[in-house]
């Protein structure tokens, strides 16, 4: 039997107050692959991503992460809170605007989650959390309080956090739009880096060198369709839409 | 003033105290059950405690104490003055600490909740472990402007003959017949007392200040 | 219903009661604003008057009020001066919610932008004009709910003054109960005239506040 993909959506759709933001979208992220969301501001990406883990709840069609379905019980109801969280255990998210915890430290910050979930032990969870504040570049600031982080620094420490859980995804929202230019750079660096490293990840983005260098797959968001999907080198060069190619022009 | 009259003194600085601290401490606890039971707006529930908040802010203290302590008996309850001074100072401090908990809840942001569930953790686990501790740090600066409040208006329990700090300057008096002294040494100590509780309400402003960055 | 009827009939002596009590409070809040407004201004300058003002409002701050209501009265005939209990009780109120007024307005005084004083100053204003045109219309807008709240707490306070013998809306339900031993309904009565003075209270900062809303003064 085939590993299942880490992430598979089926025909998601999703409305606000009637709005349809979410038309219809089906995608699948296989184990290690990158995925890069692209769209203008209001196209649907962010709200797909924040279905991933059932931030938002989908009006219709199915995600199922590690082959596991999320939100849905097997008797076809809303799943309970405990069930929820375990999958949800599963994926790590990185926001825009950091949420990191503001009354615990870097350290705690990323051993919380690891001791609260999963029960992991206090120093085996310290451990983990060393090395990946190691991998982010964080290591010095173990013990500093989120309050004295610039914004690259914080969102350095927010993906050590989602690592922590050993997620089979991460999601990323628009993890550099909220930093100073001059930031930006250190966090593609890092997530550069885990890609390389193997990690499953879908990054709704802005940033068009990040996408065109480090995804597997691009996809495009347009009022709540998806688009276009294709390999990158494709997606930059000779996209198959007119929208596509126009938002490639008016972006570069 | 001699020896015995700044024994007295203490005494009733003692007085005002255990009967403030014990106020003090269930009306935080009670304050926080209000402020929670106010977030699940239960019907009638909602009504009534929204009554009680506005009817408690609005009564002061003496006219409380008294209505405590000598309507009781008429519904059949024995009340000591001491008992009757503590429910009333509780009744009026966890009004007000209700609010400044309820202001914790309502200013909560909404994305630091979305991270907790996004790693996985249960409702429960995110108000233990993310909410609750913040709430605390960031309702500490109200609870203690709180605290010096009910020590200002704990003078209030005088008028059911409880001896406390300010009382007593008139046991004094009535012996050594030189009202002043007794006085000024009382407004020393509430000051000392009072002055305390801003020391930490700064400190505490600090460290909540530092959530907020 | 007798308890009921009773009170009815003691209605004199509650009315005089609330009467006597709105009466301190209004001219006593009046005072206390006035006076908390010029200590702010003293406030603005830097010298010995300023610093004696600094001490005297964080004395108050620490002091609770029926400890300056007894200092007044009990205090003061000790250095030959015997006012009566309703004197001392004005003046202690007074006295007392001027210093929160003006913590109250300092407070707002600190972060209050430094463009606009500039601008003024630019404009030719002249310190004292300056503070009370331009600087202390806005403190006043800016801080109307913590005013607001003082101002409850000041209604409350006049209630310590049974204690010291004056007249007031509590006292005249403790003499009510005593004379005709029906605590709970004279308490009740008094409660609720609290609270309604208290809500007409706000209803009138609310009122207030759309001055500063239409100004475009948060919290308004």
């Amino acid at each position: 039997m085939p590993e299942a993909p880490a992430v598979q959506i089926d025909n998601l759709s999703k409305s606000f107050d009637g709005v349809e933001v979410l038309r219809d979208i089906s995608l699948t992220v296989n184990k290690g692959e990158v995925v890069s969301v692209l769209g203008s501001s209001g196209s649907g990406k962010s709200t797909l991503l924040r279905c991933i883990n059932w931030l938002e709840e989908p009006d219709r069609g199915s995600i199922h992460i590690a082959g596991q379905r999320i939100g849905v019980d097997a008797q076809g109801k809303r799943m309970n809170n405990r069930d929820l969280a375990a999958i949800r255990a599963k994926t790590g998210m990185v926001f825009q605007s950091f949420n990191l915890w503001p009354h615990l430290n870097v350290l705690q910050n990323v051993m919380e989650a690891p001791m609260q979930v999963k029960k992991m032990r206090k120093d085996e969870a310290r451990a983990i959390a060393q090395t990946l504040l190691e991998k982010v570049g964080m290591e010095q600031k173990a013990e500093a309080f989120p309050y004295t982080l610039s914004g690259g620094q914080k969102q350095r420490v927010a993906i050590a956090r989602a690592l922590a859980m050993s997620p089979e995804v991460i999601l990323f929202d628009e993890p550099t739009s909220a930093l100073d230019p001059e930031r930006v750079g250190e966090v593609l660096t890092v997530m550069k880096n885990l890609s390389s490293e193997g990690y499953t990840m879908i990054v709704v983005t802005h940033e068009m060198e990040f996408a065109r260098a480090v995804s597997d797959q691009v996809v495009f968001l347009e009022k709540g369709l998806l688009i276009e999907k294709s390999a990158p080198e494709k997606f930059f060069t000779n996209p198959e839409t007119e929208r596509v190619r126009k938002f490639l022009e008016l972006s570069t | 003033m001699n020896g015995q009259a700044w024994l007295l003194l203490l005494e009733g600085a003692w007085t005002t105290l255990w009967i403030s601290s014990i106020a003090i401490a269930l009306g935080v606890v009670i304050g926080l059950g209000i402020a929670l039971l106010r977030m699940a707006r239960i019907p009638f529930v909602e009504q009534a405690l929204v009554l009680y908040v506005s009817l408690a802010r609005a009564t002061p203290l003496v006219t409380l104490v008294l209505f405590i302590f000598l309507s009781a008996p008429t519904f059949g309850l024995a009340m000591d003055r001491n008992t009757a001074a503590i429910l009333a100072l509780t009744l009026n401090t966890a009004a007000f600490n209700a609010e400044v908990w309820r202001t914790a809840f309502i200013s909560f942001s909404r994305e630091q909740k979305e991270a907790a569930l996004a790693c996985g953790m249960t409702n429960g686990v995110f108000f233990r472990r993310i909410m609750l501790p913040q709430m605390i740090t960031s309702s500490l600066p109200g609870l203690v402007n709180e605290m010096s409040f009910l020590i200002k208006s704990s003078p209030a329990i005088a008028v059911i003959g409880i001896v406390d700090l300010t009382r007593v300057t008139n046991r004094i008096s009535a012996v050594t017949y030189e009202p002043l002294p007794p006085i000024l040494a009382a407004a020393l100590l509430y000051m000392l007392i009072i002055g305390v509780l801003l020391k930490v309400q700064a400190i505490a402003e600090k460290k909540a200040n530092r959530l907020a960055m | 219903m007798t308890e009921w009827s009773i009170i009815w009939e003691a209605r004199d002596a509650f009315l005089n009661g609330a009467l006597n009590t709105l009466i301190l409070f209004v001219l006593s809040v009046l005072a206390a604003f006035v006076i908390g407004c010029f200590s702010v201004y003293l406030l603005e300058g830097r010298n010995w008057l300023s610093t004696l003002l600094r001490g005297a409002i964080n004395l108050m701050r620490m002091l609770p009020f029926l400890v300056l209501a007894y200092l007044l009265y009990y205090g003061l005939p000790a250095l030959g001066i015997k006012p009566s209990a309703w004197g001392a009780g004005l003046v202690a109120l007074a006295i007392y919610h001027a210093a929160y007024f003006a913590e109250i307005l300092r407070g707002a005084r600190l972060v209050l932008p430094l463009g606009q004083v500039e601008a003024a100053k630019a404009h030719g204003f002249r310190p004292g004009r300056l503070y009370w045109r331009i600087i202390l219309p806005q403190l006043v807008i800016r801080t109307r709910p913590l005013l607001g709240n003082q101002l409850i707490y000041a209604l409350k306070d006049t209630a310590f003054l049974t204690i010291i013998t004056v007249q007031e809306l509590t006292a005249a339900a403790n003499s009510v109960q005593a004379t005709y031993f029906i605590p709970t309904e004279a308490f009740v009565v008094v409660i609720a005239l609290y609270w309604v003075i208290s809500i007409c209270l706000e209803l009138a900062l609310k009122w207030a506040s759309r001055f500063g809303a239409k100004r475009g003064f948060e919290h308004a």
